[in-house]
Formats: structure tokens, C-alpha cells, sequence
């Protein structure tokens, strides 16, 4: 089993020599015959009502053939609650809201039109925490519910609930307990290429949309709706995905932009482009969501954790997408990181004139891990123990099923808190004070795909040519993140063949199997056990057929072979006897037999083999197709039960940092991570997910906040949003993976695209504590709030000083 | 829309013509500053007179003192041979300026004569109490770096001013020289920033020229803090009380990059740094 | 109203009619159709349009188009060696893991030869103040030093 040609060998990835050459194409780069530039006006108020919307001075700009509005427009609903609007009518409730879109020849005229839209606002008074909201009398965000029944509050109707064990006797069982209240900002997902999508009717009326999507099929169902409201009943939607420059989660679900590309691609009667400028995607694309979350947790003398009670408030901003459903993916590390009985959950989304959230790599478990891990840290200290010995005394255990009902398979947990543990030189530098500390946090995470649809499924089919070239078609989508990579080496090593005989073709819903979407680290792990099962089907039907023709093909290689050499004489070996399907093997494209001589004729090229079958009467050509859906299930998040992935991933990371006490700037000084991966399929291609999602961890910890004044974001460029450069990446990451081989991935594998960004936040605060004795429970832990916490600690201590 | 006509004046007579003759015309050195002020629309010019193609403009003369031209990019600054070894903590700022791509355009001109508090120009030609020449059509003067600057984004410049010159008078060698800039990260407009000059003699501090940026309206020179430290001793009071005395010198404020009493403590413990620094440089 | 502007563009002379307002990106994207250069903010702040102008890294979106007259300039197109073969600086981005998404990669890739040209045995401490404008969100940077370190001993062993 151990004995790949191509899992765990280092491998250029398929698309990287056309994007170290420029030639890649992105959403940016792509243009259509005909092609018109769609530009949108967005509110000036967080809340208030349109009493008018004049748009005949933008009309009458030459260039521009089309303006719409939500009154020139049929009703186009659209999120999973479906209390979004493609196109805003009566109301705005955030400084996002779409009122108004122009198509025109080129982006600056259409960018000049829109702000020649003349909007009329009679504001509101808006809120802008979800304590507001939830306040007797407040005004409402939305009126009426998606059915037109009156709302009488904010409260969202989601209900994330858990209740596990016994509360009161885990409180009684008790000895130390730590509360806690620690919040978490709103983040850009900041991609280097942004939000874009070109939507073009054909003359039949069905859509193509060339979209920066991590869901294409889902995409496609939302858009077919689009087109149903449109009075394009039963047309259908292509989704087609160029090059992406990042995803992150902001293509994990539809957007109002696109429905408005395909409004204004109807009505002019050509493609239209949408592209956000970057000061478009600060101020208009969904974040990650903020968070609140108050934990109280407990142990008892030994360390044995007790109890865990977690609430949740988070700001669902005015509308809702998949930030609402953090709290689903919160409860994975609230029940189920550590061992812990009797654990109660619950998570409230209220509505608020902030701006609506989408995901974000983690999805809540970056969000939830920065409360938890901090507070067991506190918890650690306050019952007298080590925080990193705490941490093995609660550790889980493989084939374990935990309070949510997640069943644990293989789990590296004890081993990714030694490693970073040993890493860090723990024993050594923990607790010594002085300025400098060492800190650490663990995770759990999906890691088998993850059930929050009706289905987790991906379909795969694999087509051979006449060359022994395989022809792969997949739902998947490539984001950077290296899935065609894994797809590649997954392809190859299962059914025999070379990397470089493998194309991956692009991810097109009119031609690829259906596909769940690429989030919840699902990728590698779908792509490589649908490339295992097809690969198997194919093997089978070429290993069936080679019954025949194998001992026909190498009879002739035979005799070519003793035409050039005379004198050969080949071994005793019956190759028609020894032709049976069990004994035919496949490898680097060669069909060979496993108990057969090593003699170069006895081996029949792919190509060839398939040219065979081909080209002959009743001639066959070979394909196979796989669709396939995890053994996992949908939770009830109502009770917060279910094993939503097939298998688990765990890991730790550990950070070492020097505080400067005078300015309150923090320094890393290394890292240390350790994830449980299953079995690296792509070293490299791993490596780099690890290294940008803990890049990304300490943007979050340190440096990124989307500030907003009453509802407007103000920090809309890279200028005042900070993420890391080359720069603050400057120490050293001793990085180790874990290959606690799963039976449930594919070649033992796990998914571990969002991990790595999970704990990286927590483990630096609590590093800050060990080296200053200060807990900023509030991200990002900046230099002002370093700064502050310190003065009040000093504060504090000379209080107790002097009170002595 | 941003449409202009660009002109690509090859002596500063041309320019100065050019920008009296169109209205709505505006002067640009790097780009660095206008172009993203046109991208956000706060700046619609008519048209774009570069001064960039006006050799007169981007010469460096180091004799003793030195006379850079005011369109000389950051980039050529820190390779000059010799402009670095006269007056390191021009040198020393220079570095800290953006990334390479913006160093490379960017001009010392073109950031002084955006104003900003920011400006990390500003403080080691403070310092080093550098003037400036600046020509319009009918006049030619010379103004001292404080007096340049009126106010966050306004400058002495009249109409067609351009700025051609910054001089230097001859360096003191034996100074010591600091600077120090904080930003959220390493590459960022600073969030309090302090160049420091500091003549020492054992520990007696004989000459001290401060000054602080993104503390108050114009990047500052720190008069009553080096009143207080010329001629004295630096023992650790007296660098203490020169903390204390340059947090309560500047007036920052709270903005999305930081907060006033951030940028005061950054400040006060910024002089405290180069203080000490001295200190150890002139006992050695 | 365009005006002809000639300027060497990888290599070979190029003569284009280009607006009074435009910026050197958009004649290389928009005009002659080399996308290579990404535009990523479109303010300087990121540094994916980074192409070399006489030999320096400059944002190409804040770079006035008619700045670039009689100057030489470089994309990533021109960085490519004959018969479709990536120069050694782009192969060892391949082989060192240093590419993801691939939008910043171009204007890395530029920044590192601008620095590999000038400083051809660079320390790490250089590495990062050559890139330090060019953003990446996807890689954490590590495998992009790894690949400049390893493109500079090629550069040098092919010499």
C-alpha cells in the first residue's frame, strides 16, 4: 500500500508552468464578442427607504444600453433564506444593498453612469450590533418574512442548539471553572484577483456564466431559479470557471452581482462582465462573518475537563448567506475538541444594517477555536497545570465517538501537541516570563467532506483516448488550492498511468459530473476517492478486454522483437494461459501480466491496447464514471447531532513571541504546526496550503479588521486592511505532517485545506500570556490593545502592591 | 471620468508655461501619490504636467553640504555613493519608504510636497534643518522644511510652484543619527515615526534635533524637548522626563490606523530609544 | 484622441496609439493584449501588475503610459525562453510549491528578477525586501523564497 509511484512524490502541479508564464486565464482576462461592462450602484444609507430612483441622465449617456433597477426587473429572490434581492426595492438595509446597475461599451462609461443614477432616501435609524437589534422596540430590519408573514424581531429563524450529558452534574463534579467572552472582527478574505463573472444568453436563451464559483451546480440551481423568475422557465444555466484567482469561501454562494450580470445580459442581448475593483471588493463582497461567543468551562482536580457551556451572538449583518451557518461547523470544536461530557451549545443570528457575511476558510472554527483555546488556557492556569500537558490529559483519542455524534476514526491529536510541544522546546521556555513566551492550540476539523447539503457528493468520469491519454472530468474547482494537483496524482497512481498523460479539463456544469461544491476541505478528499473508484471500473473493463487482446499484441511485439533479434529465445511462459483479468496489471501506461518475465514484449502499451479495441469491428472506447457521497450524514442542528464528515482531522500549532512591553508589539519569533493529515498525497502542494492558511491565521491574529462606522466599512483598500506581506512571515515555521493513514481517504488521506488557519490565532495569544502575562480576548491582538492591557496590569499589580 | 492630457515638459520654464496655461492642471513627480489620488477621484485633473523628464530636476551635488533635486527617486537616494555616508538618517528613512516598486518612482519631492503628517521625507530634512527652493514663474525662494509645511495636505506652494531643490548644509559627522517609524506592518505609512539628530559629548548630550510624524498636523520638530536636553546630562531621569515631555509635545489623533494615545506612547518611547542610543554609541 | 507611443516592450520595439490618461497596464492588457500583467488593486499597494522598466520593478497602474517612452520594458511574457520553455526563474516557482492561485505570481516572479538581475547571490533578509510589495494570499510566502533561492544557484551554475 505504501509503495506509490506518485502519492507523496514531490510533482509540479498541472497548471502552474502557465501561470508562472502569465498565461492563465482569469475572470479579469476573459472578454466575449460583443461584450458589454456592467457597473452597480450601491446604497448611501445603511437603512432607509428609495422613494425614488431617476435614472435618465445615466440613460442618455452615449455608451450606456441599459439601466435597471429592481422596478424595471422582475423580482429576483436569492440566499438560503431567500431574504436577499438581487436588486433592492422599497428598502436598503446596508450600505451594500444593489439599487441600480448599468450595462455599457466599456467600464468607465459604465462607472460614470451609475454615479449619474440619482437615488432618493428617506433614512432610517439603523443598527449596528445585534444587542440593538435585539432591544425592545428596535426598528426592523426586515419587515416581513420571505412568505410576506410579519416579523415582530430581528432573531433570525436558525437554531444551532446542542445538549449533551448532564450540565448540573458536570458543574457539580467541578472543581476549577473559567468564563470567558472573546470576539472575533470582520475579515476580508482579501483574494489577489477579485470578484468577477461574464454572463452571456445564448439565442436559445439559456445562460452561460463564466464565474469566480466554488459551487457550480449549486450556482446552477440558483441561476435556473433566476431564470424561472425571469419568465425563462426550464432554461438552463451553464457554469464555465476560468482560472480563480483565490476563493477563501467568497464562491460559496451566489451573489447579487452575478444575478445582476445576467439581468443586464437579457436585457441588452449581450454578454455582460462584472468586475469588482478592488475598493469594490472591501465595501460590497460578504466577509467573514464577526463573532461573540462566551464560554464557561470547567474541570476538575485532575484536569479532567467537566463541563463546557458555549453561547454564540453573532451580527448576521442584513441579509443571509453562509455566514448565518458558522455556528453548524462552531459546535464541531465546542462538543468535540477535547474529551468533554455534558457540553451545551447554542448560537443566535440576529439581523442588522452591518453587512452580510459569506464563508470564510474555517467557516466558524478559526472563530470558535480563538474562544476555546484561550479559555483552556485559562482554565489550565487556574487548575494549577501546564497548558500543554491540560491539553494531553483531555486529549481525544482514535475510534472515539464524541458528544455531537462525530465518530473519529484516526486521530493525530497526541501526536500534533508533542510534535509542536518538542518543536517549541516547551519544557524550556514556557513560563519563564521575561518578555518571552511560548503559547499553543489544537483543532479538529472535517475532514472527510462534510454533510451540511442534502448531499456531499462528486461525481467523476474518466475518458481514455486513443493514446492512453485520460481525459478527466470533475465538478471540483481549482482555486489555487492544487486540486487539479491531487486529481492528477490521484488519476494516475490509481489507474496506472503517468501524471503527465492526465488532463484535467475545466470545470464546466455542462460537461462535468455534479459536485456538491468545493468547500469544507472536501477537495482531495473527493477528488481521490472518485479517482480510485473510477480508476477501478477502467482497470476492470481494460484488464477484461486485455483477455483477449493482450496475448495477440505481445505475440506480435514477439515477433518484432525476434525479427531485430535473431537469436532470442524467449523464457517458457503461456501468455494466453496466463491472460486472465486477476493477473493483468497496469502501471506508468503499460498493461503487463504481475506473474509474467520481465521482457520488454511482454508489456502492451495503453494506447496501443486501446487502439486495438477501437479500431476494429464493434470497436469499444472506454470511459467510466463514478459518482460518489461520503459515509456521512446531516446533522440536526437543532440538536446538534450527526457525523457530519467521514473521517476527522486534528493538529496544533505552536507559537514563540517576544513582546516589546513599551510599544506593545508582539514578534514571532517561530512557529510550530503539526497536522494530522492522513497521508500527504502532494508534499508540496501540502506544505503550501499550511503555510498560506497560517499566514492567513496571523493576519487574523494580529493585524486584520474591517472597521466599520455605522455600517460602512472604512478601511477598503490594502493600504488601511493589512494582510501579512513577505515580511511579517520572517521566522522560522517548523512544520510536520502526520500520516495517521484513514482508511476512509483516499490512499489514507484527509482533507487539510482549511486547518491550517484554526488554531494559529489562540496559539499566539496564549504564547502573549506566557511571555506578559496579558489575554487580549478581542481580535486582532494589536499593539494598542497589547499596550493597554499592560498598563492596566501594571495598574492592577501596583494596586495589590500597595493594598499590602 | 478620468481623462487628462498628459505633457512631458523638458525644462521647468515648459512646465511652469504649461501649468499657467491650462487650467486644471497639476503638477506629477512620481505618481505614486496623484495616481491613486486620481483613482479615487479626489483629484480630476484636466491635465498631467510630468516633471519627470526635466534633468535639472533629479541631480544630486554632495559637497559637504548637498543639493538633491527634487526629483530624484527614493531608489536613487539610497544608491547615491555618497549621500548616504554625509547624512545617514536621510538614508535611513529612504529605506523605510514602501516596497520597491514604489521607491523606484517614487520622488522626495513628490513626498514632501503631498504633505502628509506622514511624510517620512520630512523628518531627517527637519533635522537636518534643510531648506527648500521652490521656482514659480516670476520667483525663485528658498523656504526652510518647517515653514513647507502649513497643514495636513497643504504646503507654502503658490499656484505654479515647483519645488526644485532640497539643500543640505554640511552634516555634523559625530551626530548620532535615528530613525524609527511604526507601522501596523513593516511596509506602511507610519503610525508615529521620529528622526533624531544628537550631537554628544561622554553623556552630555551638546546639540538635539527631534522630530515626530502622524502626531499632529505637519511632521514636527520637537523644540521644547531638545531646549530641555541640549547642554544637559543624559542620565536616565533626564531621558525620562524627555518621554514625557515628547509625548505631551504632539497632538495625534484617533484615525482607522491608530489611536491618539498609542501614537503619544509610541512617540514618548521612540525619543527614549534614540536617546538611549546615543547614549551607548558615545560612550563607546 | 490617441497618440503613437513607441517604447521596447520584451525585447522588440512596439508602437502603439495610446490615450493621454492611460497607465502602462492598460496598454499592456487592454492595448496589446498581454494579460499577463494582473491588476490587483490598481493603487500600488499590492503588486501584482509589477512589471521592469529599465531594469526597475514599478507598479505598472500607477506608471502614466507616456512615462515609458524609448524605455524598455519587461512582462512576464518576455521572461519566456523559446520553443514554449519557462526561463529558470519561472521553473524553479514551478518546482518549489511558490505558485497557487497564480495572480500574484507574475508581478513576483518580476520583482524577483528585477532583484536576481541587479543581485544575483542574494541573503534571505534581500529576498523579502525585494517582494515586500508584492502581495500573496495563498502561499505564506515560504516556498517563494525557496524558489528565488534556488532560481539564483541555477542562474549562477547556468552562467
Amino acid at each position: 500500500m505504501n509503495n506509490f509511484s506518485h502519492i507523496g512524490k514531490k510533482v509540479s502541479r498541472p497548471d502552474g508552468a502557465d501561470k508562472a508564464a502569465g498565461r492563465a486565464l482569469y475572470i479579469q482576462d476573459l472578454t466575449r464578442p460583443g461584450m458589454l461592462y456592467g457597473k452597480i450602484k450601491f446604497s448611501e444609507f445603511p437603512h432607509a427607504r428609495i422613494k425614488n430612483i431617476d435614472t435618465s441622465k445615466a440613460e442618455r449617456l452615449p455608451g450606456v444600453k441599459a439601466v435597471i433597477t429592481a422596478y424595471n426587473t422582475p423580482e429576483i429572490r436569492i440566499g438560503f433564506l431567500r431574504d436577499n434581492f438581487a436588486l433592492k426595492k422599497d428598502k436598503v438595509r446596508q450600505y451594500r444593498d444593489e439599487v441600480a446597475a448599468v450595462a455599457a461599451i466599456d467600464p468607465e462609461i459604465a462607472e460614470e453612469a451609475a454615479d449619474q443614477i440619482e437615488v432618493e432616501y428617506e433614512p432610517l435609524p439603523g443598527i449596528f450590533s445585534p444587542e440593538e437589534a435585539m432591544k425592545e422596540g428596535a426598528p426592523l430590519i426586515h419587515e416581513v418574512d420571505p412568505r410576506g408573514r410579519e416579523r415582530t424581531n430581528n432573531i433570525l429563524p436558525l437554531k444551532f442548539h446542542h445538549e449533551s450529558g448532564d450540565l448540573e452534574s458536570g458543574k457539580q463534579a467541578t472543581k476549577f471553572v473559567v468564563q470567558g467572552q472573546y470576539s472575533t472582527p470582520l475579515v476580508q478574505q482579501s483574494c489577489m484577483g477579485t470578484a468577477g463573472c461574464i454572463a452571456e444568453f445564448d439565442m436559445n436563451n439559456n445562460l452561460t456564466l463564466w464565474a469566480k464559483t466554488q459551487i457550480p451546480f449549486l450556482a446552477q440551481r440558483d441561476f435556473n431559479r433566476a431564470l424561472n423568475d425571469m419568465g425563462l422557465r426550464g432554461k438552463n444555466t451553464r457554469i464555465i470557471i476560468p482560472a480563480l484567482g483565490g476563493g477563501f469561501g467568497t464562491g460559496l454562494d451566489t451573489h447579487a452581482y452575478e444575478y445582476i450580470a445576467i439581468l443586464l445580459a437579457y436585457r441588452t442581448g449581450h454578454p455582460v462582465k462584472i468586475l469588482y475593483t478592488r475598493d469594490e471588493e472591501f465595501s460590497y463582497l460578504s466577509p467573514r462573518q464577526s463573532s461573540q461567543t462566551k464560554i464557561n468551562q470547567g474541570c476538575d482536580a485532575k484536569g479532567k475537563l467537566t463541563f463546557r457551556s458555549v453561547d454564540v451572538l453573532q451580527d448576521n449583518g442584513a441579509y443571509t448567506s453562509w455566514g448565518a451557518t458558522y455556528p453548524s461547523v462552531m459546535m464541531l470544536p465546542a462538543t468535540s475538541l477535547y474529551r468533554v461530557s455534558n457540553v451545551y451549545f447554542d448560537a443566535k443570528l440576529v439581523y442588522t444594517n452591518n453587512t452580510y457575511c459569506q464563508a470564510m476558510r474555517g467557516y466558524g472554527n478559526p472563530e470558535h477555536c480563538w474562544a476555546l483555546e484561550s479559555n483552556m488556557d485559562e482554565l489550565a492556569e487556574q487548575a494549577g497545570f501546564d497548558p500543554y500537558e491540560f491539553r494531553l490529559i483531555n486529549s481525544n483519542k482514535p475510534n472515539e465517538t464524541t458528544p455531537m455524534g462525530l465518530k473519529i476514526s484516526t486521530c493525530g491529536l497526541e501526536e500534533s501537541l508533542k510534535s509542536v510541544a518538542k518543536k517549541l522546546d516547551w519544557a524550556k521556555k514556557h513560563g519563564k516570563g521575561k518578555q518571552r513566551g511560548v503559547g499553543m492550540a489544537s483543532l479538529i476539523h472535517v475532514g472527510g467532506g462534510g454533510r451540511i447539503y442534502r448531499s456531499d457528493a462528486s461525481g467523476l468520469i474518466l475518458k481514455l483516448d486513443d493514446f492512453g491519454n485520460v481525459n478527466v472530468y470533475h465538478g471540483g474547482v481549482e482555486m489555487g488550492q492544487g486540486l487539479h494537483a491531487v486529481l492528477t496524482l490521484a488519476v494516475a497512481e490509481s489507474l496506472g498511468v503517468r501524471p503527465d498523460k492526465v488532463f484535467i479539463n475545466p470545470t464546466d456544469t455542462g460537461t462535468c459530473p455534479w459536485d456538491v461544491g468545493t468547500h469544507a476541505s472536501r477537495g482531495s478528499f473527493m477528488a481521490g476517492n472518485t479517482a480510485i473508484l473510477a480508476a477501478k471500473k477502467l482497470r476492470s473493463q481494460i484488464f477484461r478486454l486485455a483477455e483477449d487482446v493482450f496475448p495477440e499484441e505481445v505475440h506480435k511485439n514477439l515477433k518484432k522483437h525476434k525479427t531485430k533479434n535473431p537469436d532470442y529465445e524467449p523464457p517458457e511462459f503461456d501468455v494466453r494461459e496466463a491472460a486472465t483479468e486477476e493477473r493483468f496489471e497496469l502501471k506508468d501506461g503499460f498493461i503487463f501480466l504481475k506473474d509474467a518475465p520481465d521482457e520488454p514484449w511482454l508489456r502492451l502499451e495503453l494506447g496501443r491496447f486501446l487502439r486495438t479495441i477501437h479500431f476494429r469491428d464493434q470497436g469499444q472506447m472506454l470511459t467510466a464514471e463514478v459518482f460518489y457521497d461520503p459515509p456521512n450524514e446531516r446533522p440536526d442542528f437543532e440538536k446538534g447531532l450527526g457525523n457530519i464528515s467521514s473521517t476527522y482531522v486534528f493538529g496544533t500549532q505552536g507559537a514563540e513571541v517576544e513582546v516589546d512591553t513599551e510599544t506593545g508589539e508582539v514578534k514571532i519569533l517561530r512557529m510550530a504546526a503539526a497536522h494530522d493529515v492522513g497521508k500527504v498525497l502532494d508534499p508540496e502542494g501540502l506544505r503550501g496550503q499550511i503555510y498560506g492558511a497560517l499566514a492567513q491565521g496571523i493576519g487574523y491574529a494580529l493585524y486584520e479588521e474591517l472597521q466599520t462606522k455605522n455600517g460602512k466599512i472604512q478601511n477598503t483598500n490594502f493600504r488601511d486592511y493589512k494582510i501579512p506581506t513577505i515580511q511579517e512571515l520572517d521566522f522560522p515555521i517548523d512544520l510536520e505532517f502526520i500520516e495517521t493513514n484513514d482508511s476512509f481517504g483516499p490512499f489514507g488521506a484527509k482533507g487539510v485545506a482549511e486547518p491550517g488557519l484554526v488554531p494559529t490565532a489562540p496559539a499566539i495569544a496564549n504564547a502573549i500570556y506566557d511571555a506578559v502575562g496579558v489575554r487580549i480576548p478581542d481580535l486582532p491582538i494589536t499593539p494598542e490593545k497589547v499596550l493597554s492591557a499592560l498598563k492596566n496590569l501594571n495598574k492592577q499589580t501596583e494596586k495589590r502592591r500597595t493594598a499590602k | 471620468m478620468r481623462r487628462y492630457s498628459y505633457h512631458k515638459p523638458q525644462t521647468i520654464e515648459d512646465a511652469l508655461r504649461l501649468k499657467n496655461e491650462k487650467t486644471g492642471a497639476v503638477y506629477i513627480a512620481g505618481g505614486t501619490d496623484v495616481m491613486v489620488q486620481i483613482k479615487d477621484r479626489e483629484l480630476r485633473p484636466s491635465a498631467m504636467i510630468s516633471l519627470r523628464n526635466i534633468p535639472d530636476l533629479a541631480r544630486i551635488k554632495v559637497n559637504g553640504g548637498a543639493r538633491i533635486g527634487a526629483l530624484t527617486t527614493i531608489a536613487d537616494i539610497i544608491r547615491h555613493p555618497t549621500l548616504g555616508q554625509a547624512f545617514p538618517v536621510l538614508m535611513e528613512a529612504a529605506r523605510r519608504i514602501g516596497s520597491v516598486q514604489i521607491r523606484n518612482v517614487a520622488t522626495i519631492g513628490g513626498n514632501l510636497c503631498n504633505c502628509s503628517p506622514c511624510a517620512d521625507m520630512a523628518l531627517p530634512l527637519l533635522v537636518l534643518e534643510a531648506k527648500v527652493r521652490l521656482r514659480g514663474s516670476d520667483t525663485t525662494r528658498e523656504v526652510s522644511i518647517e515653514d513647507f509645511f502649513q497643514g495636513p495636505g497643504e504646503s507654502c506652494l503658490l499656484a505654479d510652484e515647483i519645488m526644485t531643490d532640497i539643500l543640505l548644509d554640511r552634516s555634523d559627522e559625530n551626530a548620532v543619527a535615528v530613525f524609527m517609524k511604526k507601522g501596523r506592518v513593516q511596509m506602511d505609512l507610519a503610525v508615529a515615526s521620529v528622526a533624531a539628530l544628537l550631537d554628544m559629548e561622554g553623556d552630555l548630550c551638546r546639540k538635539a534635533r527631534i522630530a515626530a510624524g502622524s502626531v499632529a498636523p505637519v511632521p514636527l520638530r520637537l523644540r521644547a524637548v531638545e531646549e530641555k536636553l541640549e547642554g544637559s546630562i543624559l542620565s536616565e531621569k533626564m531621558i525620562r522626563k524627555a518621554q514625557e515631555l515628547s509625548k505631551n509635545s504632539v497632538s495625534p489623533i484617533t484615525d482607522i490606523r491608530s489611536t491618539e494615545d498609542y501614537r503619544r506612547q509610541v512617540v514618548g518611547v521612540f525619543v527614549k530609544r534614540s536617546l538611549e542610543k546615543a547614549l551607548t554609541w558615545s560612550q563607546q | 484622441m490617441r497618440r503613437e507611443i513607441s517604447f521596447f516592450l520584451n525585447g522588440s520595439e512596439v508602437k502603439v496609439a495610446a490615450m493621454d490618461h492611460m497607465r502602462l497596464i492598460d496598454i499592456l492588457r487592454d492595448t496589446l493584449n498581454l494579460t499577463g500583467t494582473k491588476e490587483g488593486c490598481g493603487e500600488g499597494e499590492c503588486g501584482a501588475c509589477t512589471v521592469i522598466v529599465d531594469g526597475q520593478a514599478v507598479n505598472s497602474c500607477l506608471y502614466p503610459v507616456f512615462e515609458v517612452e524609448g524605455k524598455k520594458v519587461v512582462t512576464i511574457e518576455g521572461l519566456q525562453e523559446p520553443e514554449n520553455r519557462l526561463s529558470l526563474l519561472q521553473q524553479a516557482f514551478v518546482n518549489s510549491g511558490a505558485i497557487q492561485c497564480g495572480f500574484c505570481t507574475p508581478g513576483m516572479i518580476l520583482s524577483a528578477k528585477a532583484l536576481l538581475d541587479s543581485n544575483p547571490n542574494p541573503t534571505e533578509a534581500q529576498i523579502r525586501d525585494a517582494l515586500q510589495g508584492n502581495l500573496c494570499r495563498c502561499t505564506g510566502y515560504v516556498q517563494i523564497i525557496e524558489a528565488v533561492k534556488k532560481a539564483a544557484i541555477n542562474i549562477r551554475d547556468s552562467e
